[in-house]
């Protein structure tokens, strides 16, 4: 298995892998959780958030693609504040240069069968945390089922609610933030088993050209 | 949005002990009507819950009956969660009172304790384990927005009370220094005596020498070489 950060440095050499998430994407998010509104009839799910901007983490295993995450600043364009304004009540807890937004994790869902723990989501839960730390983020806020907060709280990470719970889809649904830190590095590493790093070293990827990474002052 | 919620929250992640939780919970629960709850995971049928509970609110004498007389394989309550992923009303556990007579003895048994009515939320875990959240109390001033609070609510606590549960008796989290610990180790790996080092923190020398003894024990190592390279050995130091 194969961790890959894919974002605007090395995007070009990664069409491939990108077209397959997209696709991926449309089974696991249309198909089977029966998002309506992502449904394209190119069967390829894409948003105005898979821009150049956008970082993936993307799982393969012999050169398949078995899971994915996408990542957008939250000082840029993000779902967050698009399309769930409304789950969110409560401040963040820093400057938004510092956040991430973390939309899209999946894992194949054949992957998932007969198995006690997918290793693949615990790879992206790891590299998740590699990547933020990397980054310099302080926080990564998500929007998902209440189902998920609980499995992020059991791997020891301090999550803090966004907003109150809300029906979607009928799905109970919560936005939040994670806390980055060594700590939640080291604890989803212990509880998951893995105890190495994933992502490439020295792939950090490039601050944006706006600059809007800089130092913050205030 | 609802500031009790997010105040519970923050304190249930804060603590680092299950038993803490307790309070907390009863005083969260407390607020939607609800007086005792029981967090625990289900065993395959036959096994003893008893390693599966993760925290209990329940009287003694009920827990030390319902457990000791494996009644969780009786339990239409423990039965159902199996087939939702939404909380229910214990009411609406069915079963049928004529033909299933153990489950029967079960709801009639905790009748006798005052556990009339209660609010149950399951936990679906990765890999098809199975737990449970379930508060006991009357239901009926329960609205949509509370019953989702407290699936957060419950779902927050399970997941902070697995981590607990499976963290304990770690090595790795008792070998712990503290950060003091680790900078002082930091020198002396930088070949520093315990004076210069003094000299550099603003501690004074017995202090150094005290962090270090101290690491030593944590570490259970001999000397303070040993200890400096224990502590690179498991991170606990970067130079």
């Amino acid at each position: 298995m194969q961790v890959h950060l894919v974002g605007a440095h090395n995007r070009r050499q990664y069409a491939d892998l990108l077209e397959q998430n997209h696709r991926l994407r449309h089974r696991v998010f249309v198909e089977l959780q029966g998002w309506e509104a992502l449904r394209r009839p190119d069967k390829r799910e894409i948003d105005q958030f898979d821009g150049p901007d956008a970082t993936y983490i993307l799982v393969t295993d012999e050169g398949e693609l078995v899971g994915g995450s996408r990542f957008n600043r939250l000082d840029g364009p993000n779902l967050l504040q698009t399309v769930f304004p409304g789950l969110v009540t409560e401040e963040f807890p820093a400057p938004p240069e510092l956040g991430a937004d973390w939309t899209r994790f999946y894992v194949r869902p054949d992957r998932r069968e007969g198995r006690r723990r997918a290793p693949e989501s615990a790879a992206l839960f790891c590299s998740m945390m590699e990547y933020a730390l990397s980054e310099g983020f302080s926080f990564i806020t998500f929007v998902s089922t209440v189902y998920m907060v609980e499995l992020g709280v059991a791997m020891g990470w301090r999550i803090v609610l966004l907003g109150s719970p809300a029906k979607i889809d009928g799905k109970p649904t919560v936005a939040a933030w994670i806390e980055v830190s060594e700590a939640a590095l080291a604890s989803v590493r212990r509880t998951t088993g893995i105890d190495r790093q994933l992502l490439p070293h020295g792939t950090r990827t490039p601050l944006p050209s706006s600059g809007l990474s800089l130092p913050v002052t205030s | 949005m609802n500031t009790d919620l997010m105040t519970t929250i923050e304190a249930i992640q804060h603590q680092s002990v299950g038993s803490a939780i307790l309070d907390i919970l009863f005083q969260a629960v407390g607020r939607y009507g609800f007086d005792r709850f029981i967090i625990s995971g289900l065993p395959d049928r036959g096994q003893d819950v008893r390693p599966f509970v993760l925290l209990s609110g329940w009287p003694d004498a009920w827990y030390d009956r319902y457990t000791a007389l494996g009644y969780v394989h009786l339990d239409p309550v423990a039965r159902h969660c199996f087939s939702t992923t939404l909380p229910f009303e214990w009411s609406r556990a069915t079963y049928d009172p004529e033909s299933d007579l153990p489950a029967k003895r079960v709801m009639d048994e905790a009748i006798d304790f005052g556990m009339n009515d209660g609010f149950c939320i399951p936990v679906h875990m990765e890999g098809g384990m199975q737990g449970v959240v379930s508060l006991v109390g009357d239901t009926r001033a329960l609205t949509d927005h509370s019953r989702l609070e407290l699936h957060m609510l419950s779902l927050y606590a399970h997941g902070r009370l697995r981590y607990l549960n499976t963290s304990q008796g770690d090595p790795h989290r008792r070998r712990a220094i503290t950060a003091r610990e680790a900078e002082v180790l930091k020198w002396a790996a930088g070949g520093k005596t315990a004076g210069e080092i003094a000299a550099i923190t603003g501690l004074t020398e017995r202090t150094v020498n005290a962090h270090c003894m101290n690491a030593q024990a944590k570490l259970g190592t001999k000397n303070r070489v040993h200890t400096v390279v224990e502590a690179i050995r498991h991170k606990l130091i970067t130079l």
